[in-house]
């Protein structure tokens, strides 16, 4: 056990890494964070002038290679625009994306589980059929569409909620719900699929030709073997939260690492967009790890090895 | 505990709907319990602005974007009356002593708000930190004029230039001039002074949430009179719709940068009302890279100046949101001279001028546009097809928003391509088109040696009257030479809440000491 996850940070470490090499090489070809931090009447000289005081005038290898140096001593580098640790700036921002990353897969989690076991409780009928259908709105409803139109609803028409920011309890719901439309369907559906496959083994037959209720069989004994992919499902979902909902936190203004990142991009600010993905990667890796060690605990006949 | 409360209070109307009893009054406040409930009383106006952007840092001296928020903490020498006219700031009067020195009586007995005097070191102080290239100060092309800044005595202050610069009271109006505490600046260095700055401007600092908000307090001894507004908020609201719905939900007070489609949710609102700027934009142009075939040809390039219906594209695509304009200047700036005459549509007119130039059968070609400009996809198909009419095949391609800011000035772009200057808020001619018309400027895709010549001139001519004279034989000469399809000069639009007085200006300023409480 304990060198299997010694192994698995290893290659958690390589592939963070390797993210953080492609977003250097990426994000230098395709802009100059020099020309985009001057207005657009400076010179030349004076953008040559920045350029070198950055150090952007380099070889990429020998930046890359410095990246490295101070990839291994924990400096991440300072933000071009806010003139600040990179690192902190992102680990700021962490605390609004978990907030609205745990809320959004609560709702998410517990929509998708529900409408996952009705579906599968009443499968092929017209309760099935009409949740089926809700699903697929929902996922197919563009991120976007969805926060704004809850936001004509709840904030301009009904004065509910406010429309945008962190301030306070109420300012998270509406992100939430936006967020967490898209991760029901995959949460429902796995829950409905691997439901529907645990019913038909040989041991719920069994336990069906035992006498025991539908509803019974359901919540003690198949719930309990379908949830394994349901978890995975979950875990990556969450994980793509953590991410930074981009589209969510920029419509809500909501002040998470999904704005940072966006403005980082299009500033070309190199230091901030590496320490994010770095970051966010890092997160990302330990929750798939993470994951896989529940496995373990939720089915002991997972060998860990 | 208030925040407890709040939520509560959501819960409990949401269980009142679920209940079937929705009867929530249009006109009930927000639940948010935001910054902007109602004014109580005059003395005590709380204001919450939503803007597009957070700012990235707070000394005036050295931002990378625009002065919006700094402005309220910071005063420039010289600002800007109603009518955009210059009048005194922490001068009170300026001249010009010789060819390249100004001088500058300073406003005696201002301090700064941790109590520092201001005076002829404070000034200088101020423009040498900008001015030293060291510092890499972005926006030192704006002062880059100067040579440097002398304190005669303790209120006077002479700006040596290194040529003859007529624009020196301008530029004392604009950032990055804004003068800051020396030994303030000094003692807590310039990346805290960017977190935690010091001015002697109508507001104090008091907060910066990144990524959220920044909170002013008014200054209670400020040397104008002390605002109305007490305290501001500056909110980042990045989407444009939903910055909307925060002044209709009354959690902010004023909104910026209102997108063209939202001007009528604004309208039609019952607590708001939307601020027209006309002609505040950018002025936005097609370009043609003049030293390539086919657009070598002035023929060509005039030809396609007759093929384009501008009114069609204003009136239908636009909505009104912009105005036609042959002008190269804005009618706020220094050296606008009326509105010229232009290409009237004619596409018979340019389908003779094409075959003259040797395309009877046109041409195709790319044209790159970027989505800094209202509707820029619609109005790039619009042009391509009233091309396609006359036989010009276009192919639009949009162009991502910082690739394009590197891809133009390094002349990358294509043969066509739509881009928009303005005077930003020097209000001269000299800002609006010597950097996309002189020859040899990054921007620039177009070279006439007399153009350059009164450009030149224009820009170290300290005689208005000559000026004036030389920006009106440019116009007409560029006219003539069509470098560009002449297109229109944007609006500026904002949501401003009923309960206030205040409209947005041509400088795009958002001064909130000018702000007061609508009295009933």
């Amino acid at each position: 056990m304990k060198r299997y996850v010694l192994k698995r940070l290893g290659q958690a470490l390589l592939a963070v890494i390797g993210a953080a090499t492609i977003v250097f090489f990426i994000i230098r070809l395709s802009g100059d964070p020099a020309r985009l931090m001057l207005p657009p009447e400076a010179g030349e000289d004076q953008i040559a002038a920045l350029r070198q005081s950055l150090g952007f005038d380099r070889p990429l290898g020998m930046q890359y290679l410095e990246y490295l140096k101070n990839l291994l001593t924990g400096d991440l580098g300072r933000s071009l625009y806010y003139k600040e640790s990179a690192l902190k700036l992102v680990l700021d921002r962490m605390p609004a994306t978990v907030d609205l990353a745990v809320f959004a897969i609560l709702i998410a989690v517990t929509v998708g589980l529900l409408v996952g076991i009705l579906s599968a409780y009443y499968k092929n009928s017209f309760i099935d059929y009409v949740l089926n259908g809700w699903i697929f709105l929902t996922q197919s409803l563009p991120v976007f569409w969805i926060g704004i139109v809850l936001i004509l609803i709840f904030a301009v028409n009904l004065h509910w909620l406010p429309t945008s920011g962190n301030r306070g309890l109420e300012s998270i719901v509406l992100p939430a719900i936006t967020l967490a439309a898209y991760p029901i369907a995959p949460i429902a559906r796995t829950m409905r699929a691997s439901l529907i496959e645990v019913m038909e083994q040989g041991y719920m037959v069994t336990s069906q030709a035992q006498g025991f209720s539908k509803r019974r069989r359901i919540f003690k004994r198949g719930l309990k073997n379908a949830l394994l992919p349901v978890v995975t499902v979950i875990s990556l979902e969450f994980g793509v939260m953590i991410a930074g909902a981009v589209v969510t936190e920029t419509i809500f203004s909501w002040p998470g690492v999904g704005q940072l990142i966006i403005q980082a991009v299009s500033n070309r600010d190199f230091p901030l967009v590496q320490a994010s993905i770095l970051v966010v990667s890092a997160i990302y890796i330990m929750l798939t790890l993470a994951t896989d060690l529940i496995y373990h605990v939720i089915d002991p006949r997972i060998k860990v090895r | 505990m208030l925040k407890r409360k709040r939520w509560f209070m959501s819960l409990t109307l949401l269980a009142a709907l679920t209940a079937g009893c929705s009867t929530v009054s249009k006109t009930e406040p927000a639940a948010s319990g935001s910054a902007s409930e109602p004014a109580t009383a005059e003395q005590n106006l709380e204001i919450t602005i939503g803007r597009a952007f957070d700012v990235s840092g707070l000394d005036p001296g050295f931002l990378t974007e625009n002065a919006q928020v700094v402005d309220n903490i910071f005063d420039t020498l010289v600002k800007r009356g109603e009518n955009e006219e210059l009048v005194p700031g922490l001068a009170t009067s300026w001249s010009q002593v010789d060819d390249k020195t100004w001088e500058f009586k300073l406003r005696e007995g201002v301090t700064f708000t941790n109590g520092e005097a201001f005076n002829a070191e404070a000034v200088k102080y101020s423009l040498e930190r900008v001015l030293d290239p060291a510092s890499n100060a972005p926006t030192a092309s704006y002062v880059s004029t100067i040579d440097k800044v002398e304190a005669i005595d303790e209120y006077t202050v002479h700006v040596i230039t290194k040529n003859p610069d007529p624009l020196i009271p301008t530029r004392f109006n604009r950032y990055p001039t804004e003068i800051v505490p020396p030994k303030y600046a000094e003692e807590v260095g310039q990346e805290e002074f960017a977190q935690k700055p010091i001015g002697t401007g109508p507001y104090k600092f008091v907060s910066w949430d990144k990524g959220s908000n920044v909170v002013l307090e008014a200054n209670a001894e400020y040397w104008n009179g002390e605002p109305q507004v007490k305290k501001v908020t500056f909110r980042s609201i990045p989407e444009a719709s939903t910055r909307v719905s925060s002044l209709l939900n009354g959690e902010v007070d004023i909104v910026t940068a209102v997108s063209p489609e939202d001007r009528s949710k604004i309208e039609s609102s019952s607590n708001a009302r939307l601020s027209t700027v006309e002609r505040a934009g950018n002025t936005v142009y097609v370009g043609f890279k003049t030293d390539v075939e086919p657009f070598n040809d002035p023929k060509v390039r005039q030809a396609l100046n007759y093929a384009i219906d501008v009114d069609a594209i204003v009136d239908n695509v636009l909505q009104g949101a912009a105005v036609r304009t042959n002008s190269l200047i804005g009618p706020k700036d220094f050296g606008y001279a009326g509105e010229p005459k232009g290409y009237d549509y004619d596409p018979e007119k340019a389908k003779q001028l094409l075959a003259e130039a040797g395309y009877p059968d046109g041409f195709s070609v790319t044209l790159d546009t970027v989505s800094w400009y209202a509707k820029n996809t619609d109005v790039a198909q619009v042009i391509a097809e009233q091309l396609k009419a006359v036989g010009v095949e276009i192919k639009v391609n949009n162009v991502e928003s910082s690739v394009y800011r590197t891809l133009v000035p390094s002349g990358k772009q294509s043969d066509m391509y739509v881009l928009g200057w303005s005077s930003t808020n020097t209000l001269d001619a000299d800002a609006a088109i010597y950097a996309i018309l002189r020859s040899g400027e990054s921007y620039s895709t177009y070279a006439n040696a007399d153009v350059d010549a009164k450009l030149d001139e224009a820009r170290s001519s300290t005689d208005e009257n000559r000026r004036q004279e030389l920006y009106k034989e440019i116009q007409d000469q560029v006219i003539q030479d069509a470098p560009r399809i002449f297109l229109y000069q944007e609006n500026q639009y904002y949501g401003v809440s009923d309960r206030l007085n205040w409209d947005g200006r041509v400088d795009t300023s958002l001064q909130v000491s000018t702000i007061t409480a609508k009295t009933e």
